[in-house]
């Protein structure tokens, strides 16, 4: 019998399996429209040849009396139809599943991942070799068609076949399944168990820092709830926006900020609209994530990425527009990105994976605690937005791909952003049935002279049944 | 290809209404652009069964506690329906909890059917039932049935082993009844005993490296 191999889980990804809930399902998805309907044999062979090269993506999650660990299987990903909401539960107690999957639905292709497997940008990874190979095999596949005679020209493109395939293939190196799947953070520290020991002490001093600096902050600020009523069946509901880059890039410019900022910003102006109430020193605070490995060297392709804390606070004396709240957020931004307080924030969650009492409190203990930190951290927030940058793709797939879009599930309303060539695509998600806060937004942005198509996902009964009024 | 002209949006898909601001749509293009998001039918409705259970729970306790009071005026059989009702919702939440893990769901019933026939025993006056009958016999027939099961479903060794180690020493508790002398009979306390130890010594004898593999996977500090 074939001993499996098992590694355990880090405590970074330990946080999404205690907040995970049955609408708010910790899987995110990656889509891409290709130019004609998704073939799903075609699509199947190259993700049976992406698979192989992806030994994280082989595994499977079990619940051990102390940790979470990720067993590698033998299961096969199939591609499937899209037949289920966006960012379906992927994860299920006591079931042997992939903690991913490839479903098509029309000319799209999409991925969906359990964030305690991978983040945004390592499944980005996954995704552009799986579409790689997808276009490799639909160019042979058209080739053999039309050329069946000509065995010249069927040389020349196997030659430019086996190129590319070196090309998109970095992660060679990730071979071993015990190497593809540690913490990335581990993996960046080479830890031991002195590296172990060198990091509780940075933890400890981090996070008394940490707790002073909170002290400081706390001045009692009434963070702004959005509520609304859930979707019926718990799904996603999704309005996916898609623009030109440039014109919105402009208007950021315009405005002295960066798209992240600007689109936070706007999205900040939009909740004061829509809810009155904030007018009166109400804050509003926005949860953004930063890939860590642009700060340091890491090809991991776990989680790796640090969140940074936004807020605007809306004060009835001062005057705000789009600029004073850019300004604010992008001095907020650049104080929590400075090379200090990452350092600090990865010498934390280190301390955590290596605190010897963490490590010996029972798992369920150790879910508990941490639903509560998560519990504290959602009051502490209004709504979250990610930003996954442009998508550079290898040239020889550049023109097959069009546009990339890129969702979550949400446990509060939220939005993700994605660029690809001149395409931009925002996907606004919510628990919620509600969209005046959506038409908030997609209003203003309107408004400042930015063409937008929207396509959105049907939430409720009478919508199904074609029942509108 | 339809437009809102509150939103100033176009619309992809067979939308009537804006999914914005819920306005009709204007048709400014005859060319139907699909909607990129299949239409899903709803799924099951978890808690709308989850009330239909408690629905019929209550009415059966309110039921049979008319029938006690005012037409048997006694309590006695109260005891045995709220007992039937809790055992009915103990056994149906673990196997819908743990149905994907049949060797844990059966040490969850040995445990729990085990603690509420001792409770149950004890409520009722305390007549050695459940420490003579009851619990030796819950584990005896839980090992065969655990031992059925996995062969039946074809279980891996490593997904139940543990499980199966865990109800065979649970099996050995009765020895405890016989030490402190709470079983009228001891025949069924021997057999679970015995039992439990066969099964001990075919799990040492073949399934030992497994057994410290899935110990050392489990328990890694």
């Amino acid at each position: 019998m074939k001993r499996k191999n098992w590694v355990r889980l880090d405590n970074a990804s330990n946080i999404f399996l205690a907040s995970m809930t049955d609408f708010d399902t910790k899987v995110f998805r990656l889509s891409a429209t290709m130019e004609e309907a998704i073939d799903p044999i075609l699509l199947q062979l190259a993700l049976d040849k992406n698979f192989e090269a992806y030994p994280l993506y082989h595994s499977v999650l079990r619940r051990g009396v102390f940790w979470y660990y990720l067993e590698e299987s033998d299961l096969k990903p199939q591609v499937l139809l899209d037949e289920q909401p966006p960012c379906s539960q992927l994860y299920h107690f006591d079931r042997k599943e992939l903690l991913f999957r490839v479903v098509y639905y029309q000319n799209r292709i999409h991925l969906e991942v359990f964030h305690a497997l991978s983040d945004g940008t390592g499944a980005m990874w996954f995704f552009e070799d799986l579409l790689s190979e997808y276009v490799l095999l639909q160019n042979d596949f058209i080739s053999a068609e039309t050329n069946k005679e000509s065995s010249q020209s069927e040389r020349a493109i196997e030659g430019a076949h086996t190129d590319s395939f070196i090309h998109h293939f970095r992660h060679k190196g990730q071979r071993t399944y015990a190497e593809a799947a540690q913490s990335s953070i581990r993996k960046l520290t080479g830890a031991s168990k002195t590296a172990g020991k060198f990091a509780l002490e940075y933890g400890k001093k981090a996070m008394r820092y940490e707790m002073t600096n909170q002290e400081n902050k706390k001045k009692r600020k009434k963070v702004y709830q959005i509520k609304g009523k859930r979707t019926i069946d718990n799904r996603t509901h999704v309005v996916e926006l898609n623009m030109s880059v440039q014109p919105v890039l402009k208007l950021a410019h315009e405005q002295n900020a960066s798209l992240t900022i600007y689109l936070t910003a706007l999205f900040i102006e939009a909740i004061q609209k829509t809810n009155p109430v904030v007018e009166d020193g109400m804050t509003i605070a926005v949860s953004v994530p930063v890939n860590l490995r642009k700060f340091y060297d890491s090809t991991s392709a776990r989680n790796f990425f640090s969140t940074t804390h936004l807020e605007y606070t809306y004060e009835p004396s001062e005057e705000t527009n789009l600029a004073v709240i850019c300004k604010t957020l992008k001095e907020q931004l650049q104080q929590q990105l400075s090379p200090n307080s990452l350092e600090t924030r990865l010498n934390k969650l280190i301390a955590y994976e290596f605190n010897p009492i963490t490590r010996v409190i029972f798992r369920p203990v150790k879910d508990g605690i941490l639903k509560v930190i998560n519990y504290f951290n959602n009051r502490g927030l209004t709504f979250a937005m990610s930003n996954l940058g442009s998508v550079q793709l290898p040239q020889s797939i550049d023109d097959k791909v069009h546009q990339f879009y890129f969702q979550t599930s949400a446990v509060r309303p939220q939005f993700c952003v994605i660029s690809h060539q001149d395409y931009l695509s925002i996907c606004l998600n919510s628990p919620f049935v509600e969209t005046t806060l959506y038409k908030q937004f997609v209003r203003d942005l309107t408004a400042l002279g930015v063409p937008i198509t929207i396509s959105a996902n049907r939430i409720d009964g009478l919508e199904l049944r074609g029942e509108e009024e | 290809m339809r437009y809102c002209q509150e939103c100033k949006v176009s619309v992809n898909g067979d939308w009537l209404n804006c999914p914005l601001c819920h306005q009709p749509l204007e048709k400014v293009s005859e060319i139907p652009t699909p909607n990129p998001y299949p239409d899903i039918p709803l799924r099951f409705n978890k808690q709308q069964v989850l009330r239909i259970l408690t629905s019929i729970s209550i009415a059966t306790i309110s039921i049979s506690l008319i029938i006690e009071l005012f037409f048997l005026n006694s309590t006695r059989g109260l005891n045995i329906i709220s007992f039937g009702i809790v055992s009915m919702w103990l056994v149906v939440l673990i196997i819908i909890r743990k149905r994907r893990n049949i060797a844990k769901s059966i040490v969850y019933l040995i445990i729990s059917l085990s603690l509420l026939s001792i409770y149950w025993d004890y409520v009722e006056g305390w007549s050695a039932w459940s420490t003579t009958h009851a619990v030796p016999m819950i584990c005896i027939f839980a090992l065969i049935a655990m031992y059925i099961a996995v062969r039946l479903v074809k279980v891996e060794v490593e997904d139940y082993i543990l499980y199966l180690l865990c109800a065979a020493l649970i099996g050995l508790i009765p020895a405890v009844f016989l030490f402190f002398d709470w079983v009228t009979n001891p025949l069924p306390a021997w057999l679970s005993i015995g039992l439990s130890t066969v099964m001990l010594i075919v799990n040492f004898i073949f399934y030992r490296a497994e057994v410290l593999r899935e110990l050392k996977k489990r328990m890694m500090v």
